[in-house]
Parts: C-alpha cells; structure tokens; sequence
C-alpha cells in the first residue's frame, strides 16, 4: 500500500519546508525559501498520492483498511464512494490536507515573486499548518489502518451522507476553511516580517474572495442538503455544525468590507489583521468543536479523539497571532483619520461591528451550554429560539447598511446630499411594508425584513441606473450595453452589489418562515388532511426492495381547492448495511412556496403518519444563491489592477489651495 | 434626533425579539412551536421538532393533544419540565444564570458600537481641528505623470488669470 509511506514522505518533506523557510526568512536568503517552496511542492504531491491511494481502496472495495470497511459497501453507488472520502474523519481530514498543501503551493508560486521575505514567513505559516495537520494524519487519525481479519463486505457510508449535495457541500466548505489559511498566512508574513503595509492583502485579495464564495455556496449547500434530506421542513437549525461554518463566514464578510477602508484610506490596519486571525481561528475551532464530540450535532459524522488535538493548535495560532499584531502594532497606525461622521468610512465600521455582534452572538449560543454546564453543573442546550430571537434584529440591522452604504460617499457627505439620495429606498421601503401590512401581513419581524429589502433593493439598483446613465449619455448606448459597460469597467464595486442583491433574496426566503405551517396526521388509505391552502389524500403505499434498502412509498394526492394538481411520494426506507431508518422528503417547489411532505411511519395496516409543512418563499433563498454566485463571479473576474491599493500607487499627496 | 433613533432601534430589537413570528391560534401550532423550544430527549442536541426518531414523534403528539385539549404552553412547558427534568428547555431562561446568554451579546454589541462613536468621533475631531489650524486639509490624489503635469499646467493658468 503506497498511502502510509506517502504521508510519511508528505511529513518529512514539510518538515524539511517549514525549516527551510524559517532559514530563509530568517537569514533573508532567497535560495533556502526556493527550496523550501519545492520541498513544500513535493508535501502536496506526497499528499495528492495518499489521496489517491484511498480513492482507489474505496473503489476497489479493499476491506483490509478499516476506513473502507467503515465508510463504504460493495453496494454503495459510484459517485457516493468519493463521498466516502471526505464522509469519515480520517479521510476528511486527509481531503483538508490535501486542499491546504496545493492552495499553500500555488499561492507561494503565484506571489513569489514580491517581497520574498514576507513570502517565505507566510510559508513558514502555512508549512506549520500543513506539519500540523500531516502530524494528525500520522499519529491519531491515520486512515490507513489495517483490518486484523477483512471482512466480506463493510458497513457502508451514512444514509444521510447518500445525496448529490454531499458530492459538492463538503468540498465547498473545506475550500472556504482552507482557503482562509492563505490570507491568515500572508497577514502574519507582513507581521513578522515587519512590511505590514497594505501589500500582503492586496496579494491574496483573489484567495480571500475564493475561500469566502466557496464558504458561502458551501453553507447554502449545507442548508439545501438539511431540507431535502433531513425531514424536518427546514434549512437551517442554528446546530453547532452549522454554526462552525457560519462563525467565519461572519468575521470573513466583516474582514471583506473593512479592508476596503483600508485600501481606500490606509485606516484599520490592526483591525484587519485581527479580522482575519479571527477567521482562521473561528474555522480551526469549528474543527475542534465537530471533532471533538464535545457539543453534539445532528450533522456530526466524524467525531473522534482528535479534536483534543486541536486545542494546543488553536491556542498556538491565536498567541502567536496576537503576538505578532502587538508586536507590529507601531506599523499598524492609520495614515489618515476620518473626515466626517456621515461618511461611507463610518458606514463600514457599524457593518463591522454588527458582523462581528453577530459572529459573537453565534459563538456565545454555541458554547453557552459548556459554559453553563461548567459552572452550573446542569446540561443545558440553547436552540434556534435563542438564535432567531438575538440574531435576527443583527441581521436586519446589516440589511440596512447594505442599503445605506452605496448612498454615502467616501471621505464626507453634506445631510442634505443624503437626504436627497435616501428619500426614494425609504419611500419604497416604507411602501411595501404598509402594503403588506394592509394586506394582512402581521409579523413585526417580516414587515420589516420586506421593508429593508425593498430599501436596499431601490439603494442598490440606483447604483446601477446612476452607472449606467454615465456611460449612455458619454456613448450614447442603449441601457443594455451601458448596464454592460458599468459592471465590467468596475467589476469589483458592481460584482459587490450583484452579491448583495443575492442576499437581499435569500434575506427575502428566511422572512419566508414567519408564515410557514407544519401539520400532522395518522391517515389510513383514502384519507385526507389539510395543510395551508392544500389537501393531501393518502392512497396507499406500495414497497420494493434493492440491495441496499427497503422502500417503503407512500402515494399522495394534492387538491388545490377542487383541482387535484399533482401525486408526491415520500419514503420511508430501511438501509441494510447500516441498519438505520430514512425519510426521503417529497417536495413540490415553486417561487411562492414549497408543499413539503415526510412520512415518518408506516403500520402494519397500511395506515401513514404524515408530516406536512408549507414553506413560504424558500424557493427565494436557492435563487438569491445564484444571484449571490454570479456576483461572486463578476468580483472574481476583476483584472489584478483593475482598483490597485492605494500603498501600491503613486501617490501624490498634495496641498492644493487656491490662492485668491 | 440621536434619542429617538436609539429609542427607535430598541423598540424593534424588543419587538423582533418578543413577538412570536405569527399568532399561534392553532392548537397544532402552538405544539409545533413548543416543539421547536425544547430539545429533544432521544437525539442529544436537537430540538423535539427537528428529531427524526419514533419516539419524538410519540412526544410531539402527545404535546399536540395537549394543546388540543386546551392546555396552553405554560402548562405543556411544566408538564414537559416535570417529566424530563429543566434541562428539555432550549431557550435559556431570563433569570439566574440563564440571563447572561441573552445580555452578553446585546453588552458586546453596545460596547462595540460604544467603541466605533468613540473613535469615529475621535477621529473626526482631529480632522477638523487640522483643518481649523492648517487650512484646506490635505488632499491624497492619485494621479499620472501626465494628469499631474495637466493639474500643474490648468493650477498655474489659474494664478496667472
């Protein structure tokens, strides 16, 4: 078997690179951090190896590893046996290593070339993690090890696991942790190095956006996966998995923002910096809190003894982080002050206060039950209750300044320019929540989520309408070619509001849930029950048989009004290898609302007890993803010097006055 | 005008906080929503209504006939607390201990924002007396060689009119 010694080979050569880095920084000698770069290139060929060396145990169902017989059968469909290797901790955390040596070797070759000194501390960093992380992979979480007696067939991968989702969210996730390490890494190389200018950020300006859009569709995913998967009529169950990939998303967003001020203004050096320590140590942490088995979760399929492992981890990154931001905190001043209190410097410091409220709000319902068991001694667990009730007014909060950022100016802005650019979002604003008001709507909560979209909706497209107006009189083009024009001649400004707009939707699909409705019944064959506007009359159930499960289906008739407008069959199956029960949701989807229907047991008699749920708009928060991608792609697709750092430009800083 | 967007901003803080998301008139909705606040005594770290087992879902209905026999939730909450012990709550309470995981996220907030105007004011003051002492403030441009030889060029036209 090539998988052990590869990781071996893959410890020894990342080794050799974090020495030969350290050299290198140290003694400011090119040549050892060259090597180093090539040693570390290697650790991600070694890995690349292990990685393959377990894909090919899994395909060709070698039961003498105890991974595969863990986490796959001989019955387990193709594309669900690459599943297998991110589906158990050992290869999970083989797939992050993987991802984090090749995004480590491509970063160091991409932006070698500049400043090699705060290049070879960030590969110090990041030959550190990689040492780390192979270490685990050797010592408590080997996936390589042996079977004494190889069983006929293994235990097959979760049920749960079993779903297109699955091929694409957890990748998704481990590119947006990993990917973190990057800028983290070149954050602390500035530090160390002392060239903490605004250049180190500017060089992973690209690696930040990738990590937050593949964190961002990977949470999305996450919560698409819960609805269709998990029965219990929604997406997001404020669980402590979940929470793990939501912490840094917050703090990563927060970080997106507020290094705008700095490249603009050279303001919130230390701020950033501790923005994005706070990210990768907020990912590191969701690590541990998963792997560690101490908060339980629903989504929790890789616990183990490893995540004590994490700790000491954890606890080196974040001293040595601090550390080396008071270190060079002399290089952190601000090199200009703010103008003015009504300016879009300011706009983007209360997003980020609010961002980082919220991430702490996150982080404080999440370890509360510790806390409170450590001090009280009683098992306490705090829900989604908790969550929606604190959270929810942050995140209304940041709506708003979504809107009212593009309105601001930089620098300062006369009340009376404001006045005149807010009145049109607050006239729309106020307009659709007194429209849905007399309509009937009576959640505070929704009113003013509807209400703040509708503002920021009208904030934002005024943006586009101004842009574009610009270019039609300068051209005279069409509005198609001009709106064309505005976005592409500033992808990074624009690609921004397209990724807002998708907020703004999937902001639209949680508002949603205030008018959800969930009803039960025992139906025995031919009879019916209601639900929203719809009836469902339960036909019968009817069942087959594969290698893998048993299929229990039920049919059931939906009636709108006296129209009969489709047949949906949820499951109920039974999974042999895994001895476990699953249902498989039936859901009817449209933009207005999803008909949700679960069957959670079947009697002897052929009776069903039925859960049933109309979800209002959910099918807004799959769109606004799309939206939200598409905008990612813009920013993405923005050329390297399409908006150079300020540090990076000549900069004529001038006294201009006009003599009289 | 700062007083009254405070006063504003609590009062729909309160209120999201407060208000249930619609009014439960339903019995099953007022099940379904006690479900959804207590966790769940068979799947560790999940609430009654997100379990997927059998026997959460004999819970649930037994909640269910409660409510339909006219209980309301402060007597389905006692029942539930009397068999499973405090701990089935998923809200932490507003009292004792339990009252810290509501405040400390609204201190946090309050220092952070407290912080932001702190500095933000800070900041601002020190522009304006740079620019009381000194004259026009200093203006950072970002210009080309050739936009810089045109500003000198139209500055010194200026002057010279």
């Amino acid at each position: 078997m090539l998988g052990r010694p590869a990781l071996l080979c893959a410890l020894a050569f990342v080794t050799g690179a974090l020495v030969l880095f350290f050299l290198g920084a140290r003694k400011q000698r090119r040549d050892l951090s060259e090597a180093a770069a090539r040693a570390l290139a290697v650790t991600a060929a070694f890995t690349s190896l292990a990685v393959a060396a377990l894909v090919s145990a899994l395909f060709a169902h070698d039961f003498s590893l105890a991974y595969v017989v863990n986490y796959s059968s001989r019955s387990l469909a193709g594309p669900y046996t690459i599943s297998a290797l991110w589906g158990g901790m050992e290869g999970s955390l083989l797939f992050w290593t993987l991802l984090l040596t090749l995004f480590s070797t491509i970063a160091i070759r991409g932006v070698g070339s500049t400043r090699p000194v705060v290049v070879s501390w960030a590969g110090c960093v990041l030959a550190g993690i990689s040492f780390f992380f192979l270490l685990l992979l050797v010592v408590p979480a080997n996936p390589f090890v042996t079977m004494g007696e190889i069983p006929a067939d293994g235990k097959g991968l979760n049920p749960l696991l079993q779903s297109p989702g699955m091929l694409i969210h957890p990748p998704l996730l481990y590119t947006g942790f990993v990917g973190f390490s990057i800028p983290f890494a070149w954050a602390m190389g500035a530090l160390l190095s002392g060239q903490a200018d605004s250049r180190w950020f500017a060089s992973t300006r690209r690696w930040t956006l990738f990590a937050w859009s593949a964190l961002s569709i990977g949470i999305v995913l996450g919560g698409a996966w819960a609805y269709t998967e998990l029965g219990w009529g929604g997406y997001w169950a404020w669980d402590p998995v979940e929470n793990a990939s939501f912490m840094p998303w917050l703090t990563a967003t927060a970080y997106l923002h507020s290094v705008v001020i700095q490249e603009k203004r050279q303001m919130l050096k230390v701020w950033n910096v501790a923005l994005i320590l706070a990210t990768y140590v907020l990912a590191v942490f969701g690590t541990f809190l998963t792997r560690s088995g101490i908060l339980s979760s629903i989504h929790t399929f890789t616990e183990g003894d490893t995540g004590i492992w994490f700790l000491p981890f954890l606890a080196a990154m974040l001293l040595a982080g601090l550390a080396a931001i008071a270190l060079r905190l002399d290089h952190l001043k601000s090199d200009n002050r703010l103008d003015a209190l009504v300016s879009r410097e300011s706009a983007f410091l209360a997003n980020n206060v609010l961002f980082v409220a919220a991430a702490f709000t996150v982080l404080w319902g999440t370890v509360y039950p510790i806390v409170a068991e450590v001090v009280t001694g009683a098992r306490l667990s705090v829900g989604p209750a908790f969550f929606n009730a604190v959270f929810a007014p942050l995140g209304l909060a940041i709506v708003a300044l979504t809107g009212i950022g593009p309105l601001i100016s930089w620098r300062r802005m006369s009340k009376g320019a404001l006045g005149r650019l807010i009145r049109p979002p607050i006239i729309a604003g106020v307009a659709v929540a007194a429209g849905l008001a007399v309509a009937g709507v009576r959640s505070v909560g929704a009113l003013l989520a509807f209400g703040l979209c509708a503002f920021t909706a009208v904030s934002i497209g005024g943006e586009f309408v101004r842009g574009s107006r610009v270019y039609r009189a300068r051209h005279r083009l069409g509005w198609a070619p001009a709106l064309a024009r505005t976005v592409l001649r500033n992808r990074r400004r624009y690609g921004g509001y397209v990724v807002h707009l998708g907020v703004l939707l999937i902001v639209i699909g949680f508002a949603g849930s205030a008018f959800k409705v969930e009803r039960n019944a025992f139906l025995k064959p031919g009879e019916a029950m209601s639900v929203g506007a719809y009836s469902l009359t339960y036909e019968g159930m009817s069942q087959a048989r594969t290698s893998e499960k048993q299929i229990n289906e039920a049919t059931v008739i939906v009636r709108r009004g006296d129209s009969r407008i489709g047949v949906m069959h949820p499951q109920s199956n039974f999974h042999f290898a895994q001895r476990q029960p699953q249902s498989e949701v039936a859901i009817r989807t449209t933009p207005v609302e999803d008909l949700y229907v679960v069957v959670t047991q079947f009697d002897a008699d052929g009776s069903a007890a039925i859960r049933s749920f109309v979800n209002p708009l959910t099918w807004w928060i799959w769109a606004g993803t799309a939206v939200m991608a598409l905008g990612m792609g813009v920013l993405l697709s923005g050329g390297r010097g399409e908006v150079a750092p300020a540090g990076a430009r000549s900069t004529v800083r001038k006294r201009v006055v006009v003599a009289g | 005008m700062r007083r009254k967007a405070l006063l504003v901003t609590l009062t729909c803080w309160a209120l999201l906080a407060v208000a249930p998301a619609t009014a439960l008139s339903a019995p099953e909705d007022v099940a379904n929503d006690i479900a959804g606040r207590i966790t769940s005594p068979f799947c560790p770290g999940v609430t009654l209504h997100d379990c997927p087992s059998q026997a959460a879902a004999d819970l649930r209905n037994r909640i269910s006939t409660w409510a339909e026999a006219g209980w309301g939730p402060t007597r389905i909450m006692a029942r539930l607390e009397s068999e499973y012990g405090p701990e089935i709550g998923a809200v932490p309470p507003a009292s004792g201990t339990g009252l810290i995981a509501w405040v400390l996220p609204v201190v946090v907030l309050a220092c952070g924002a407290g912080i932001a105007v702190v500095l933000m004011r800070h900041w601002s003051a020190d522009t304006r007396r740079a620019r009381a002492g000194e004259g026009p403030e200093p203006i950072s441009l970002s210009l080309s060689p050739s936009e810089r030889r045109r500003l000198d060029d139209e500055l010194a036209a200026f002057k010279g009119r």
